[in-house]
């Protein structure tokens, strides 16, 4: 296990911890657990933070909820990552209504096609997620109907 | 611009407030990537510049320890924004974060393996090479470690140290948390430490979660930290101590009292 192959190794490893990976050959596999629910803990805040009305609607449920749905799929970024989660949940009908408001909000505001960054909308634009309906006109979003509760 | 002294504080939008009413603050942190090299600063950082505080940005997503070359786009970030925060250094982590296309999303260990030295060394000298000022490493806490170290943590850390002529940003914490987590003499690595070299000194909290402690910096700092902070500083007094919060905030007195103490334990002149 030596000589010119860190890069091939290192990449082994970041697969096991954030895609699901089987665990390289050598490693202690509670500590590399341990490690991998830490990263997952870390990238729930991150995602909390770009989403803070996700994670209040879910509340105690935040940590499980992400971690459920993140465990095994590599980050896309926090906004990327809450965008899916929030999707995910919508067609699932299990998004709260201040879930539904921040992803109505989002999706008024920028063009997001799942697969590559969001782009800001040059053009007024109407978001719904959950009965919630936003409205952005020149950048601007508001809110035109809460989420029904 | 001096160098980092006495007691700072890591600068967090969410703590701006209570960082701007510290009267007697001389330096914080700032992580780099959240700030812009051209553009205005975010507001409370630039009335700290303009109030002559000293601004370290620390890095934490170069990976530096990645077996790739460090990427030139975010070595230039850095550079950038030591140039427009008028920093004396900036500091980044003998770690890895990315590897194979996928983001780790936090810091992870090295082998600690001549082929990873050889890897930080040169990663290290193409950041001092575009860097407009020295840069201070620092060696994470690590759940984990790799099968097949060569070095123990001291010898790693010194070859790196000693091929690049960089400083060495001490964490007291990281330092507990991997002394406990691999039941280890945390004063067995201090003693061997070129303790001569270390620019400044982080202090954060953390917790026991599943049976390893945790370096969660969401968490008060506890008193086998402060105590390491003593013995450190009893070996070799570090110029300057720093406060890393990044969560879970506390009422203002309590974060107080954490910079309080970090002054206490240091003999330095308290800042709040």
């Amino acid at each position: 296990m030596t000589g010119g192959d860190l890069a091939a190794r290192q990449a082994e490893l970041v697969a096991a911890l954030v895609a699901g990976g089987p665990l390289p050959a050598g490693f202690a596999p509670a500590p590399v657990d341990a490690a991998r629910r830490a990263l997952l803990r870390k990238r729930g805040g991150d995602v909390a933070r770009h989403w803070p009305l996700l994670a209040a609607g879910l509340g105690a449920a935040w940590p499980a909820t992400f971690g459920g749905w993140a465990a095994g799929r590599p980050t896309n970024g926090s906004l990327r990552d809450g965008w899916d989660l929030a999707r995910e949940l919508r067609d699932r009908g299990t998004l709260p209504a201040l879930g539904a408001e921040e992803l109505a909000a989002r999706e008024a505001a920028a063009r997001y096609d799942g697969h590559r960054p969001p782009r800001p909308r040059r053009l007024p634009a109407v978001g719904r997620a959950g009965g919630a309906v936003a409205v952005q006109l020149a950048g601007r979003v508001r809110l035109l109907r809460p989420a029904s509760r | 611009m001096t160098g980092p002294h006495g007691v700072g504080i890591g600068w967090r939008p969410e703590i701006a407030g209570f960082v701007a009413d510290l009267p007697r603050l001389r330096f914080v942190e700032v992580v780099a990537e959240t700030v812009a090299p051209a553009g205005p600063l975010p507001a409370g950082l630039a009335e700290l510049r303009g109030r002559g505080i000293t601004v370290v940005p620390h890095g934490v997503k170069l990976s530096l320890g990645g077996a790739e070359p460090v990427d030139p786009a975010r070595l230039a970030h850095l550079a950038g924004v030591a140039a427009r925060v008028d920093a004396p250094l900036v500091s980044e982590h003998i770690a890895f974060v990315r590897a194979g296309g996928l983001e780790a999303g936090h810091l992870l260990p090295l082998p600690r393996s001549r082929e990873a030295v050889a890897a930080v060394v040169a990663n290290v000298r193409r950041a001092q090479a575009e860097l407009p000022v020295p840069i201070a490493l620092e060696p994470i806490a690590a759940l984990f470690d790799w099968p097949d170290d060569e070095l123990d943590e001291a010898a790693f850390l010194t070859e790196i140290l000693d091929a690049t002529g960089a400083l060495l940003l001490l964490d007291v914490a990281n330092v507990h948390a991997n002394a406990r987590n691999r039941g280890a003499d945390p004063l067995a690595l201090l003693d061997r430490l070129p303790l001569d070299r270390v620019a400044y000194v982080h202090v954060a909290g953390g917790a026991d979660q599943g049976g390893f402690y945790h370096d969660t910096h969401t968490d008060p700092v506890p008193a086998e930290v402060l105590d390491l902070v003593g013995e450190l500083c009893a070996r070799h007094r570090p110029p300057a101590l720093l406060l890393e919060r990044d969560g879970h905030y506390p009422p203002a007195a309590e974060l107080r009292g954490e910079l309080d103490a970090l002054a206490a334990a240091a003999g330095f002149p308290v800042v709040t």
